[in-house]
C-alpha cells in the first residue's frame, strides 16, 4: 500500500514539474477599433524594397505586419494590393550578388538587379474588381500634394492598379474607400526626397516638378484634406512624421572623406592640381571626393562633411573613370550644404504642420524622424543590432532608402509603442527577427 | 588517457548536469540530498569526501559509494508584458553521478585515505533553434568533473581535519544563431566546444562536540576552468566566410569557492535533524570572455558582463530511523539567485530555488546499504531581462531529479 501511494506523490510531481505560467492577455485600449485598418502613405507603405515594388516586400510591408499584430486586439482582414510576382515592378529588384564589375580586380559582394524570371506579367491591370478595396494604400512615388490631383491615378501606375477610378479620383478619396476605424497616416517623405534624390537644385526648376521642394503652404493644405477625409466617419489613427532623409544610407553610403589613396596616386594628384593654387590638395590615406559646385572658383572643390554624395553615384565611374579625383562628381549625385540645409528646414516645415494637426485632431504622432536618429546609433533587439550602414545595418533595404522586412517591423513596434501609449493599450512588441533581413548569398 | 576517460564516462553516464542557483549542483550524496542537501556535519557515508573532508575519518571501516542523478528540468519562457508567444526548453534528463572510495589506512587508524569522483558544477539547456532568444543562445551545456584525493586525520575524539587537492576537467558547448542570413533567409551558426581543466581544493574541520551534538566546517577553493584552446565554428552564407575563420578561442569560467558551515543534533534515538549554510562566492563569474585566435572586422572578441553576486543557501533535514533496515529522510533548502536584474539570460533563466527533497535508505545487511531520493525543485516565475541582447521576458523552471545510489562497506 505504502509502495503504491508513494508512486502516486512521484506521479503527481511528475506532473507539476511543468512550468505552467502563459503570456498575459493584450487589451486593445481604450476608444479604438482595429477592425478596418487603412494605411495611407507612400513607397514605404506601400513595401517598395531594394529599388522596386514585388510581391514579398509588399507582403513584408510594415502595414501587413502591423495589421497582422493588430489581429491579437480584433483587427481584422488586410488586403494588399500585391503584384503577381518577384522580380519588381517595373524595374527588377536589387539583390546582394558577388560578381566582379568592370572596374574591379577581384570579384565583391553588392547589389544586382535580380536576375531570376521575369515573373511581373499584368502587374499593370488594375485589380480594384477582384481584389480590392485594399488596406494598404501605400502609393510609391505620392507626395502629400498629389493627394487633391483629380485623375492622379492616370500618372502613377502603382495607383491605376489600384484604385476604383483611376481616370478621375483623387487620390485623397481612394483612401476611404476600405471604410477605415483605423489609420495611419505617412504621406510627406516624397515632397523632399524627389528634390534629394535629384541632387538638391538642379534643371529650370518646373513649379511643382518631382524634384522640387513642395510649397509648404500647398503641403498644409493637402495634409489637412487628406486627415479630415480619413477622420470623418470617426476613425482614429496615428501620424508618422518624415524622417530626415539624409541619415538614410542612401545618403551616407558613400562617406565624404572616403577617398582611399596610395602615395603615388597622391603625388600624381597633387602634381595635376598644385599649378591651380593648392585648395585641392591630397594626402595619403583617405580624403574627401572633389565634387562640382557651380558657385566655387573653376566650378569644383573638396566635398566637406555634412555634405552627401548619393548612392546613384555609378560606381564604376568612381572607381576607374577617375570621378571624385580626376574628375569632379556631377552635381547631381551631390547634395551640397546649402541643398541639405533645404531638405532639412522643409522637413522640418512639414513635421511642424504634422504636429500641429496632431494635436488639433488630438491624434498621436509616431516620431519616426527621432527614431532613424536612433537608429543611427544602433538599436539592439532580441540580440541582433540594427543601424542606418549600408546593407550591414539590416534595416534599409539595398536601395538605402526604403526597409528591409526587419526595418519594417521596427518601425511597426514604433507605431504599436504610439497606439499603448495613446489609447492606454497593450499590444505586443513584434518580434522583429521573425522576417528577413538584409539576404546574403 | 584522461580525455579517453572523460569520454567513455559521457558515453555511459551523460554527465551534463543542470542546475542548482545558477550552475552549481548541490546532488553530491544520496542521503546528504534527501535532508535538503546538508552533510556539513554529519559523515553519514563515504560522501562527506565532497561535504566535508574532515569527517571522512570518522568512518570505521573503507566504504566504495555510488550513485546517480536522474535530473529533468523545464524551463518556460513567455513574452512580456503581454503578448501570445511562448517557448518550452528541449526536454532532456541530465545524470550527474558520483564515487567515492574511501576509509582509515588500517582498522582504527587515525588516518584515513580517499578518492571523490564527482560533478559539482555543469547546466544545459536547449531551445528551439528558431526561438526568439535564438541570437543570444540556442543550447548550451556546461559539465565538470571533479578527482579528489582525500587525507583526513583524527586528531583526537572530538577534532578531526582532512584536505583534498581537486582536480577539474570539463567541457563546453555553446550553439546559437548569428544574424546574418542567407538567400533562403536562414540564420548563420556559430558552435564553440572546448575542454577545460583546473585546479582547486577542499578542506575541512569536523567536531563531534558530544555525542548527540556535531559540527562541521569546510571550505571548498575557486576553481578557474581554463579551456585553453576550444574550437569555433562558423556557418555563415559563402560570401562572408571569409570573414568567419574556423578559429581557436581562449576562455576562463571562474567557479565559484564555497564557505559551509553544518550543525548535527542527535535528538533522539531514532531522529536527527541537520542544519546547513552554505556562503557562495558567486561574485567569481563576473563576465563571460571568448578570446579568438583569429580575428577579422567582423568577428572580434567578446565579452559578456555576468556580474554574478555572492549568495547564501540554507538547507535544513531530518533522518528517522524506521527500523534496523530502513531510514526515512525529508529536508527542504532555499537557494537564492546570483543572478542580478538585467542580467538574466536565456542561457541560465535562473531564479531563486525553493527545494523539497525526501529519500530512504535500505540496509539489508550490515555492509550494504541502498539509497534513495527525490528532490523536487521550484522557482517562482521571474520577469527580467538581458540587456546585454535587449532580450526580456518571464522564466519559470521546475526540476524533478529522482537518485539512486549504493554503498559497501569492507
Amino acid at each position: 500500500m505504502k509502495k503504491v501511494y508513494i508512486l502516486g506523490l512521484m506521479g503527481l510531481l511528475m506532473a507539476s514539474c511543468k512550468p505552467n505560467i502563459e503570456p498575459e492577455k493584450p487589451s486593445s485600449g481604450e476608444g479604438i477599433d482595429f477592425s478596418s485598418y487603412v494605411a495611407v502613405g507612400n513607397s514605404l507603405t506601400a513595401g517598395y524594397a531594394d529599388g522596386s515594388l514585388y510581391k514579398s516586400g509588399q507582403k513584408n510591408s510594415y502595414p501587413a505586419i502591423l495589421a497582422e499584430q493588430l489581429k491579437v486586439v480584433g483587427g481584422g482582414q488586410f488586403r494588399l494590393p500585391l503584384l503577381p510576382g518577384e522580380y519588381g515592378y517595373p524595374g527588377a529588384k536589387l539583390m546582394l550578388t558577388v560578381r566582379k564589375g568592370l572596374c574591379d580586380t577581384a570579384a565583391g559582394l553588392s547589389p544586382f538587379p535580380y536576375t531570376g524570371a521575369l515573373d511581373s506579367a499584368g502587374s499593370s491591370n488594375n485589380i480594384f474588381n477582384s481584389d480590392g478595396p485594399f488596406n494598404n494604400m501605400g502609393i510609391p512615388g505620392i507626395r502629400c500634394i498629389d493627394y487633391l490631383v483629380p485623375g492622379y491615378g492616370a500618372l502613377n501606375p502603382y495607383a491605376r492598379r489600384m484604385f476604383v477610378n483611376p481616370a478621375g479620383s483623387r487620390p485623397v478619396d481612394e483612401m476611404v474607400v476600405a471604410k477605415p476605424t483605423f489609420f495611419t497616416l505617412w504621406i510627406g517623405s516624397n515632397d523632399v526626397l524627389g528634390y534629394a534624390m535629384a541632387g538638391g537644385d538642379q534643371a529650370a526648376p518646373a513649379p511643382g516638378g518631382t524634384n522640387q521642394i513642395s510649397n509648404v503652404d500647398i503641403f498644409n493644405a493637402a495634409y489637412d484634406t487628406v486627415l479630415s477625409t480619413m477622420k470623418r466617419k470617426g476613425a482614429q489613427g496615428v501620424l508618422i512624421n518624415i524622417p530626415d532623409i539624409t541619415s538614410s544610407p542612401f545618403f551616407t553610403a558613400i562617406p565624404a572623406k572616403g577617398l582611399l589613396l596610395s602615395k603615388k596616386d597622391v603625388n600624381n594628384l597633387n602634381d595635376l592640381y598644385n599649378p591651380l593654387g593648392g585648395w585641392i590638395r591630397f594626402e595619403e590615406g583617405y580624403n574627401y571626393f572633389v565634387i562640382e559646385d557651380s558657385t566655387a572658383p573653376n566650378k569644383f572643390r573638396h566635398i566637406k562633411d555634412g555634405e552627401y554624395i548619393l548612392l546613384s553615384t555609378p560606381q564604376d565611374s568612381l572607381k576607374c573613370k577617375g570621378w571624385g579625383t580626376l574628375k569632379p562628381i556631377p552635381a547631381r549625385y551631390v547634395l551640397t550644404a546649402g541643398e541639405v540645409l533645404k531638405i532639412q528646414t522643409a522637413t522640418y516645415a512639414f513635421n511642424n504642420i504634422i504636429a500641429l494637426m496632431a494635436r488639433r485632431e488630438n491624434l498621436a504622432v509616431v516620431d519616426v524622424n527621432s527614431y532613424l536618429k536612433t537608429l543611427q546609433k544602433g538599436v539592439l533587439f532580441n540580440g541582433s543590432t540594427f543601424n542606418t550602414s549600408f546593407v550591414s545595418g539590416g534595416a534599409f533595404s539595398l536601395d538605402g532608402l526604403h526597409l528591409t522586412p526587419r526595418g519594417a517591423a521596427l518601425v511597426a513596434n514604433q507605431i504599436i509603442t504610439t497606439i499603448n501609449t495613446k489609447y492606454r493599450a497593450t499590444i505586443p512588441m513584434i518580434d522583429v527577427n521573425k522576417y528577413n533581413g538584409v539576404l546574403f548569398p | 588517457m584522461k580525455k579517453q576517460f572523460l569520454l567513455m564516462g559521457s558515453l555511459l553516464l551523460s554527465t551534463a548536469m543542470a542546475y542548482g542557483a545558477a550552475f552549481q549542483l548541490n546532488l553530491q550524496g544520496v542521503r546528504q540530498l534527501a535532508q535538503g542537501g546538508t552533510g556539513t556535519a554529519v559523515p553519514w557515508d563515504a560522501a562527506t569526501i565532497f561535504y566535508n573532508p574532515g569527517g571522512l575519518s570518522a568512518l570505521k571501516h573503507v566504504q566504495a559509494y555510488g550513485s546517480v542523478q536522474f535530473l529533468s528540468a523545464n524551463t518556460r519562457y513567455v513574452e512580456t508584458p503581454t503578448g501570445t508567444y511562448s517557448a518550452d526548453s528541449k526536454p532532456k534528463t541530465y545524470t550527474p553521478f558520483n564515487f567515492y572510495i574511501g576509509g582509515p589506512v588500517r582498522y582504527k587508524s587515525k588516518l584515513s585515505l580517499g578518492l571523490g569522483i564527482y560533478t559539482p558544477f555543469g547546466t544545459g539547456i536547449k531551445w528551439d533553434d528558431n526561438w526568439r532568444g535564438r541570437y543570444v543562445i540556442q543550447d548550451i551545456q556546461l559539465q565538470s568533473i571533479f578527482f579528489q584525493p582525500t587525507a583526513s586525520y583524527r586528531i583526537n575524539d572530538i577534532i578531526s581535519v582532512g584536505a583534498g587537492f581537486v582536480i577539474a576537467t570539463g567541457n563546453v558547448k555553446i550553439q546559437k544563431a548569428i544574424p546574418l542570413q542567407n538567400m533562403n533567409g536562414q540564420d548563420g551558426m556559430a558552435e564553440l566546444k572546448g575542454n577545460a581543466s583546473g585546479f582547486g581544493y577542499n578542506v575541512g574541520v569536523h567536531l563531534r562536540a558530544t555525542d548527540n551534538l556535531q559540527f562541521g566546517i569546510s571550505y571548498r577553493s575557486g576553481v578557474k576552468m581554463k579551456v585553453k584552446r576550444g574550437y569555433a565554428s562558423f556557418t555563415v552564407p559563402t560570401s562572408l566566410s571569409g570573414s568567419f575563420p574556423y578559429t581557436a578561442f581562449k576562455s576562463d569560467l571562474n567557479l565559484p569557492q564555497v564557505v559551509s558551515v553544518g550543525v548535527g543534533i542527535k535528538a533522539t534515538e531514532r531522529l536527527s535533524i541537520q542544519a546547513d549554510a552554505n556562503f557562495v562566492g558567486w561574485s567569481s563569474y563576473d563576465s563571460l570572455i571568448f578570446d579568438y585566435e583569429n580575428n577579422t572586422a567582423s568577428l572580434s572578441d567578446t565579452r559578456s558582463p555576468r556580474r554574478y553576486q555572492n549568495t547564501v543557501i540554507l538547507r535544513l533535514g531530518g533522518s528517522y530511523a524506521i527500523s534496523q533496515k530502513f531510514t526515512a529522510m525529508l529536508g527542504g533548502a532555499y537557494d537564492p539567485s546570483p543572478i542580478r536584474d538585467g542580467y538574466l539570460s536565456p542561457d541560465l533563466p535562473d531564479n531563486d530555488h525553493v527545494m523539497v527533497t525526501g529519500g530512504l535508505t535500505f540496509k539489508p545487511n550490515k555492509k550494504l546499504c541502498i539509497m534513495g531520493v527525490f528532490e523536487y525543485v521550484f522557482t517562482p516565475k521571474r520577469d527580467g531581462s538581458f540587456d546585454e541582447a535587449n532580450f526580456g521576458g518571464r522564466y519559470q523552471t521546475k526540476i524533478i531529479n529522482p537518485g539512486l545510489g549504493i554503498s559497501y562497506d569492507f
